[in-house]
């Protein structure tokens, strides 16, 4: 059983009868998961072993970058270049078309970023990211300075026009995964180290406000909220313990996604936007799901 | 000679360790779980002025520390199972941490040679390392053996060799002053296991030859004997070594024990001590560390520390 269900709801997210297929493996630590829904293919980050993959269907996997400075979290740009939470390299860096790379943040207030862990971009070309310190701590995922310099874990606001960060929030031990809901009202946040998930309104200028606990995820199985995506009607998907967990816009656990290894990550792909992708250590599954998720970035003359 | 223990800082309620004297100041690590705490730091003690600061924050469970010869700071970050460099510019650089392509475990302390080889030991010690991959899932790419291990020169890229063939809690790692001894605490508490303070000959090939037992702790109706947790040697060759607890046998205590075997002193100690090393002008003082996070000092020890750095005229 691929899935386990905790409300009725549940039934509209997954087929009782769906699957988890195995399309790579021997990896290490994979995260990073993104769906190019341009040329249709798969991309992710296998961070301790320093690589960033690709995969194209019926194709399989190669290697797109080697070393990639332990790279993490990454999302599409509007012109469909990759933005890379550089976690170890404890930068946010751009992997420009012509194959060179941009840093965009590596130091806050005149001090080293921690390590830069999630990035999304929002409809408006501001990019969000995630900067807890595990990079610095975690065994095999260190670069080349592991000294925390900035006292607190932050989220903040990249704004690529002038390169200036704002401070969004600072009241995480590991903020984690993030991602908007459908119409960008709304930012979720996780907190691996305290289980649960805050949400907060998206203001006029972007920053956020009226923080909230949104959703806990306890559970005996292993796993914690890391990777977050919404789907089209808002639903949460949320890394947890046992695979994903899937929880209505009210709060309410729908149900799990059961991933047999430690899913750090994840993300909705395929043309339409009804397979998701995990990426769970060693190996890349994917699952077909019933409701779509929300292209990771928007590419104008997609098909909805 | 009785030694007065005078308390300098503390206790803080979790381990302190490391005592290193850079010149100055005493350095020394403040050791707690979580890794994020206030508490994971290395402290330094002014005796000039009495004042205790912060020397580096968020050192995620670093206990041992060392200087190399040429007065460089190195440590053994247990909480992500490798050994730092603390640069002059603030930053602190990853030594290599595998061993024939394997990841070697938690290093407790450490000591340099003058050829700028870094010699630790690497039980597995303390609580297991936090995020990333978890230690049940980093086994399988992990060394299989506990054991004292050398880092053949002070890069991220140097290999790292095993040295012990015959250890399975090696705690410390002393090296004698004319580097032809090492000296490795061996502190098992498993019942059966060995409590053995030994001497390694290093032979010219740097390998370690056949060691040599100077001293053993035993077991009592109480349970076994802490063995040693933490040594430094003085400008005589004695070990100077930290065992012993209220649980069982003679209690907290500072042995003095010589190259060949002798315990020429004996100090109780008012708490559990993890470690200690000379410090002061002269190296004249011994500061000693406590599993209850104390820092001690202890002014007329009557003995003069042998240490890599600095050097004392």
């Amino acid at each position: 059983m691929s899935s386990e269900m905790f409300s009725p709801g549940f039934s509209r997210i997954v087929r009782p009868d769906a699957t988890l297929e195995k399309i790579s493996g021997g990896h290490i630590f994979t995260e990073g998961p993104v769906w190019n829904n341009k040329e249709n293919f798969f991309v992710w980050t296998d961070i301790i072993d320093n690589k960033i993959w690709k995969w194209i269907p019926g194709q399989g996997a190669r290697i797109i970058m080697h070393p990639s400075g332990k790279a993490d979290g990454m999302c599409y740009d509007h012109e469909g270049r990759l933005l890379v939470a550089g976690w170890s390299s404890r930068t946010v860096w751009r992997w420009e078309h012509d194959g060179s790379t941009t840093v965009l943040a590596s130091h806050v207030d005149g001090k080293k970023l921690n390590t830069p862990n999630d990035i999304i971009m929002k409809s408006d070309g501001m990019v969000y990211f995630t900067d807890p310190s595990n990079g610095i701590r975690n065994v095999g995922m260190e670069g080349d300075d592991v000294q925390k310099y900035v006292d607190y874990e932050a989220v903040y606001k990249l704004d690529l026009s002038d390169g200036s960060l704002t401070l969004l929030a600072d009241d995480y031990i590991n903020c984690n995964g993030l991602c908007f809901s459908p119409d960008e009202s709304l930012l979720y946040i996780n907190d691996t180290a305290r289980r649960h998930i805050r949400v907060y309104d998206v203001l006029e200028d972007g920053t956020i406000g009226n923080g909230r606990l949104f959703a806990e995820l306890f559970h005996d199985d292993h796993g914690a909220p890391d990777g977050m995506k919404v789907d089209t009607e808002g639903n949460v998907y949320c890394t947890g313990p046992g695979g994903v967990w899937v929880t209505d816009p009210q709060g309410n656990h729908l149900g799990r996604l059961l991933i047999p290894e430690d899913c750090a990550n994840f993300g909705f792909g395929d043309p339409d936007y009804r397979t998701i992708y995990f990426t769970a250590r060693t190996s890349i599954y994917r699952m077909r799901v019933e409701i779509p998720g929300l292209p990771t970035y928007p590419i104008p003359g997609i098909s909805d | 000679m009785t030694w007065e223990f005078e308390l300098i800082d503390g206790p803080y309620g979790s381990p302190t360790d490391g005592p290193v004297w850079d010149g100055e100041t005493l350095l020394f690590t403040a050791v707690s779980v979580p890794s994020n705490t206030i508490h994971n730091k290395i402290r330094r003690f002014d005796p000039r002025t009495g004042e205790v600061s912060d020397f580096r924050r968020w050192t995620n469970r670093v206990v041992g520390l060392a200087f190399s010869a040429d007065g460089i700071l190195y440590g053994c970050q247990s909480g992500a199972r490798r050994i730092l460099r603390y640069n002059g510019d603030g930053s602190a650089s990853v030594m290599a941490y595998k061993v024939d392509g394997k990841y070697h475990n938690q290093p407790k302390d450490l000591a340099l040679d003058s050829k700028g080889r870094i010699w630790f030991a690497d039980p597995v010690w303390g609580p297991p390392v936090v995020g990333g991959l978890r230690d049940y899932e980093l086994a399988p790419y992990s060394i299989d053996y506990r054991a004292v291990l050398r880092i053949e020169t002070p890069s991220r890229d140097a290999p790292v060799k095993r040295m012990t063939f015959d250890t399975t809690t090696p705690l410390d790692v002393a090296l004698s002053m004319d580097e032809d001894i090492l000296y490795v605490a061996e502190s098992s508490d498993e019942p059966g296991g060995k409590r053995e303070l030994r001497a390694y000959p290093i032979n010219v090939d740097g390998a370690l030859g056949e060691y040599r037992v100077l001293h053993s702790f035993g077991a009592d109706h109480r349970g076994v004997h802490r063995g040693i947790s933490g040594m430094c040697l003085d400008t005589e060759g004695n070990i100077i070594a930290c065992a012993g607890s209220e649980g069982s046998g003679p209690g907290p205590m500072i042995y003095v024990v010589s190259p060949t075997g002798q315990v020429l002193e004996t100090h109780p100690v008012p708490a559990e001590p993890s470690n200690c090393g000379f410090g002061g002008p002269d190296l004249r003082d011994l500061y000693v560390t406590t599993t209850a996070g104390h820092l001690y000092r202890v002014r007329e020890t009557g003995r003069q520390g042998h240490v890599l750095y600095p050097k004392v005229g």
